[in-house]
């Protein structure tokens, strides 16, 4: 019976903690354990034969910290786990011999009948990018080393344990997969049930299962005890055998050692518990011992394990949350889509991601669960931005994507980023799409949108489109994706081309939840193509299709018309405890009405210092309620007016040189004054910044480009990721009309150099915050002058000094945003001049 | 014989930050900062959500030799201001503290929606950090006390000639990734970023 065979039929025991054990055979704080396995082979061997004697069946090598950062000499690593892996045969041949180890005892009565090794890989000590500094591809080639130097030795199966972050745990599951062996993993959570970086256990299942793992589980942090929780949710969610290794109790010091409170019988009550709720495979971590794991090998040996069955609940989910479908429909964002729209359009073209992750973040604010993200154009590197867009989105943003686009490798290579386990858009009935689609989703997990279309078109009828769906599961089934893992879309179609189009895709909805118990997406505003005021006709169709029972919708989570649907909708339909989410749905919709009236000036500014200023200097009178609203650092009332003034035709520059700019001048003059303060020029700022995003929104609308007063460079250079520094210099500037080309934080110098020849620059701003970034500041400034001399540099930063700035030979020191403004208007005017 | 490493954790609610640290931290004039700022409250107040206050810290010996020379838990150190801060003293206190990585997120957040908020909460955040060393200062200067000791000024890798690469030896002693979630990076740079490590001197 190999190893998955024997977690199908039964109980299966794994051994319990070694560092206690290994401690009390003398091991050294700072000593690493996994070097024992060469010095002292007999203590090792003997641990296992202990474990093996209370009636294990998996041992876990001595191998938690190896790894190739650990272990970087020649051969060592390989050393070590080849090491590790003979001692754990060589208990379990004398077990199995019955020929006892030198001194050891020779009751072998509770041996259980089969045993095995697993490799034992724990997490690396360092966080993953954007937390940290590990990148993903490198944490997985480091598991990957740990787990061919396995591959190599005699191991049944691969356990992947401790981990606290399951983008880790993703890099280790992928890694161990590339063996072949069966794989494990268990994760440890802390006393509110998350993962150090913030998933609960139903997220786990859902990431873990759709990456394929044989079974998995808890471990380490936590005792039997305060692990119920967990194992209840494991249990819930999870179809694959669920594991609980749990602590001795919680770890407490007495006279410096550490000891763990729960005795062997303890341990034993609290398991038979654990294994009453279905989990089926038991053992140990930190503090428990031979004993506590006999003890309870004596108690689960008499139950019969619940039966295995596999749960229907259809989940995706970023790093902290899942989503689960078929309870109500889920409202999936499509803003991040440049179909349509010209300004996103732009920002792709122009590498501005501040204004995807802004589009995100204003969908998760207007209560999205999911957000699409397609940024596929003809002429964008398509994989470089999907990677960019995903990785920056999920920096920022905690709502789970749904990866859309057409090419086959920016999707591959989004889904072996993603954070958790995503939605993919999409497969259909197409043979030579599912061939493309279905191994990646099989490899990386994830929901399958398939549309109902194939070689010969869309069916004009509804039980076409569910046959095509029926034709997909199928396909799915034999790639080994479930049925849940698949949610049909059976294609909205604008009714202005096609009457009876809506017709078809209601009844379509309804075969597909009524015959095949399907879950179904539209994009619902598709259905309006070519119509006036296409939210009032969309706002009815989500209503019908939710009727009929839509599962998701890609919609605009902007439109209250599609909100007002939902909302009311899911009150009808008692998803909506106490009709809260609808009461509080009729504030935001209150607010919407309001705003869409005309924008007054007046306001009740949170700001006090600027609010007595004249404005004289202001020529244009219509412009001044702008000015004043700018002043005040009312920011959504500045984009209204602005956009007002735009519809009654007043040209964009005129709105930058007589309103934007003498406004931020006001405040920028107290700010220089010592009168006004960085938060009060931060929100004019803010006001000015949105003011100008309707102006990008209409230049892109009528396809005319922004006049610009000078295109530089900003930078945060290398080695730092400090950037709010920079980001008040850059809004400042592109309030002031200024073309910054942000290239972000920690960049080295050749890329700055690289751009500034490429876009022929002629200024760079360099910003650091830490002394021990400012060489890497100096050895840009060095490069510039080598090899673009032409280019002026101007440096800021919490450690610059005139003096320092000097030293490292930049041509300016600016002391603050103001002050950059001013020397980027000085030096654009004598180029100019 | 080992050194137990011991957990710290404060509470967000009582947390004392003040908001003239924050006002200062954002370059308010001397008048602006005395005159107290509604905006910053509410950043002060929206940070208390965001936090969670959190430390590691041991006791360890200390020994000297040269002219600048430290005998650390983790290694030998020259440093001469540290040398001088630390004259007089037999053990020292090592920590490592952090307000965690749900800050960072929101500050990450707050960096694409406004400006302002992210200047507030930035300083916010570093008033926090600084409130959260200061108490957990205040904790162990008790503890000292009860044995009649006293504690010398806190002293952070980066100051003076103390250099940050102090940090790597500091994170090897108390592990704050497993007990905290507090890492260090290749650059020396700690996440989450608003963390702080530090020496405290003990005499007496």
């Amino acid at each position: 019976m190999n190893i998955s065979e024997h977690i199908m039929a039964g109980f299966t025991y794994f051994d319990g903690g070694c560092g206690t054990i290994l401690q009390a055979a003398g091991l050294q704080p700072g000593e690493l354990p996994e070097r024992w396995n060469l010095e002292h082979p007999d203590v090792i061997q003997g641990m296992h034969y202990d474990y093996l004697l209370a009636g294990v069946n998996i041992l876990k090598t001595n191998t938690f910290g190896a790894n190739i950062m650990k272990f970087a000499g020649e051969g060592e690593l390989e050393g070590i786990i080849k090491a590790a892996v003979d001692n754990a045969r060589a208990a379990i041949n004398a077990v199995e011999s019955r020929t006892p180890l030198p001194g050891r005892s020779d009751d072998f009565s509770k041996a259980s009948e089969k045993h095995y090794v697993s490799l034992d890989i724990g997490p690396l000590g360092k966080l993953l990018k954007p937390l940290g500094d590990l990148d993903f591809e490198d944490a997985y080639e480091i598991f990957l080393k740990t787990v061919k130097a396995g591959m190599a030795c005699d191991v049944d199966l691969i356990l992947i344990e401790t981990m606290n972050d399951i983008y880790e745990a993703k890099a280790a599951i992928l890694a161990a997969k590339e063996s072949g062996l069966p794989v494990f993993l268990t994760t440890a959570y802390d006393e509110s049930h998350k993962l150090l970086t913030g998933a609960d256990p139903k997220t786990v299942v859902a990431v873990a299962e759709g990456l394929g793992v044989d079974a998995l589980g808890v471990n380490c942090s936590l005792g039997p005890d305060e692990m119920m929780g967990i194992v209840d949710e494991l249990c819930e969610y999870a179809s694959v055998p669920v594991i609980v290794n749990p602590n001795a109790g919680l770890p407490r010091t007495e006279g410096g050692k550490t000891v763990y409170d729960v005795l062997p019988e303890g341990f034993a009550k609290s398991m038979e518990q654990i294994a009453a709720k279905g989990a089926r495979i038991l053992g140990g971590c930190c503090g428990t011992t031979p004993p506590h794991i006999g003890a309870m090998i004596e108690t689960v040996r008499k139950m019969t394990p619940l039966p295995l069955s596999e749960k229907q609940h259809t989940l995706i989910s970023s790093y902290t949350h899942s989503v689960e479908f078929g309870i109500r429909p889920i409202l999936i964002g499509e803003r991040i889509n440049p179909t349509g729209k010209k300004r996103l359009k732009e920002a792709l073209r122009n590498d501005d991601m501040d204004y995807i992750l802004q589009q995100g973040l204003l969908q998760q604010d207007q209560h999205a669960d999911v957000l699409d993200v397609n940024v596929g154009l003809p002429e964008i590197d398509e994989p470089e931005m999907m990677i960019k867009a995903v990785t920056q989105l999920q920096a920022v943003c905690d709502l789970p994507l749904q990866i859309d686009t057409t090419d086959p490798v920016a999707m591959e290579r989004a889904l072996r980023r993603y954070n958790g386990k995503p939605m993919i858009n999409s497969v259909n009935g197409k043979e030579e799409v599912m061939k493309q689609v279905f191994p990646l989703a099989k490899k990386y997990g994830g929901l399958v949108v398939a549309l109902t279309i194939d070689e010969e078109g869309i069916p004009t009828t509804a039980e076409g489109r569910l046959k095509i769906a029926q034709n997909i599961y199928a396909k799915a089934a034999e790639y080994g994706i479930k049925k849940k893992d698949i949610i049909v879309d059976p294609l909205a179609m604008s009714i202005s081309a096609e009457p009876d189009s809506a017709k078809i895709t209601l009844a379509a909805l309804k075969l597909i939840r009524d015959e095949a118990q399907g879950l179904t997406s539209l994009g619902v505003s598709n259905i309006s193509f070519g119509l006036p005021k296409r939210d009032l006709v969309n706002g009815i169709f989500f209503t019908m299709a939710m009727m009929n029972g839509l599962s998701a919708a890609i919609m605009n989570p902007g439109s209250m018309e599609m909100m007002k649907a939902y909302r009311s909708f899911c009150a009808l339909k008692a998803l909506d405890e106490n009709c809260m989410e609808y009461i509080a749905f009729t504030d935001e919709y209150e607010a919407a009405v309001a705003s869409a009236a005309p924008a007054a000036a007046s306001g009740d500014a949170k700001k006090p210092a600027a609010s007595t200023v004249s404005y004289e200097g202001i020529k244009d009178e219509k412009l001044i309620p702008l000015v004043d609203t700018v002043v005040k650092g009312l920011k959504d009332k500045a984009g209204a007016l602005t956009a007002e003034l735009l519809a009654a035709d007043v040209p964009a520059m005129d709105i930058i040189d007589g309103a934007l700019i003498p406004a931020l001048d006001i405040v920028g003059k107290g700010f220089e004054a010592k009168k006004v303060f960085l938060p009060q020029l931060l929100m004019s700022a803010d006001s000015a910044s949105a003011a100008f995003e309707s102006i990008k929104e209409k230049i892109a609308a009528a396809g005319e480009k922004q006049e610009s007063k000078g295109r530089l460079i900003l930078a945060t250079v290398k080695g730092d990721i400090h950037d709010i520094g920079k980001n008040i210099v850059k809004v400042l500037l592109e309030n002031y009309g200024f073309d910054v080309i942000d290239l972000g934080k920690d960049v080295p110098p050749e890329l700055i150099v690289e751009t500034a020849i490429k876009e022929n620059i002629k200024l760079v701003g360099l910003s650091a915050l830490m002394t021990t970034t400012v060489p890497a500041m100096e050895e840009t400034i060095k490069q510039l002058h080598e090899k673009w001399p032409e280019c002026k540099t101007c440096v800021g930063g919490a450690v610059m000094t005139p003096e320092y700035a000097k030293m490292i030979q930049a041509d300016r020191y600016c002391k603050d945003a103001m002050e950059t403004v001013r020397f980027a208007e000085e030096f654009f005017s004598g180029m100019s001049s | 014989m080992g050194y137990t490493v011991k957990t710290y954790i404060a509470d967000s609610d009582k947390l004392i930050i003040p908001g003239r640290e924050v006002a200062r931290y954002l370059g308010y004039s001397r008048e602006a900062i005395m005159a107290g700022d509604e905006l910053i409250e509410e950043t002060i107040k929206k940070v208390r959500g965001l936090i969670a206050g959190k430390a590691v810290y041991c006791r360890y010996p200390v020994s000297f030799f040269g002219e600048d020379g430290i005998q650390m838990p983790y290694g030998a150190v020259h440093s001469s201001q540290l040398y001088d801060n630390l004259k007089g003293c037999e053990e020292i206190y090592v920590f490592a503290a952090t307000i965690g990585a749900a800050f960072d997120r929101e500050l990450g957040r707050a960096k694409i929606r406004s400006l302002a908020d992210a200047a507030l909460l930035q300083a916010a955040g570093a008033a926090a950090i600084e409130a959260v060393c200061d108490e957990l200062n205040d904790r162990l200067r008790e503890e000292a006390e009860a044995e009649g000791c006293s504690l010398h000024r806190r002293f952070s890798p980066g100051y003076g000639d103390y250099a940050l690469e102090n940090q790597k030896g500091i994170f090897e002693i108390l592990n704050p990734s497993r007990l905290i979630g507090l890492s260090l990076m290749d650059t020396l740079i700690m996440s989450p970023e608003k963390s702080v490590t530090a020496v405290i001197g003990v005499e007496g």
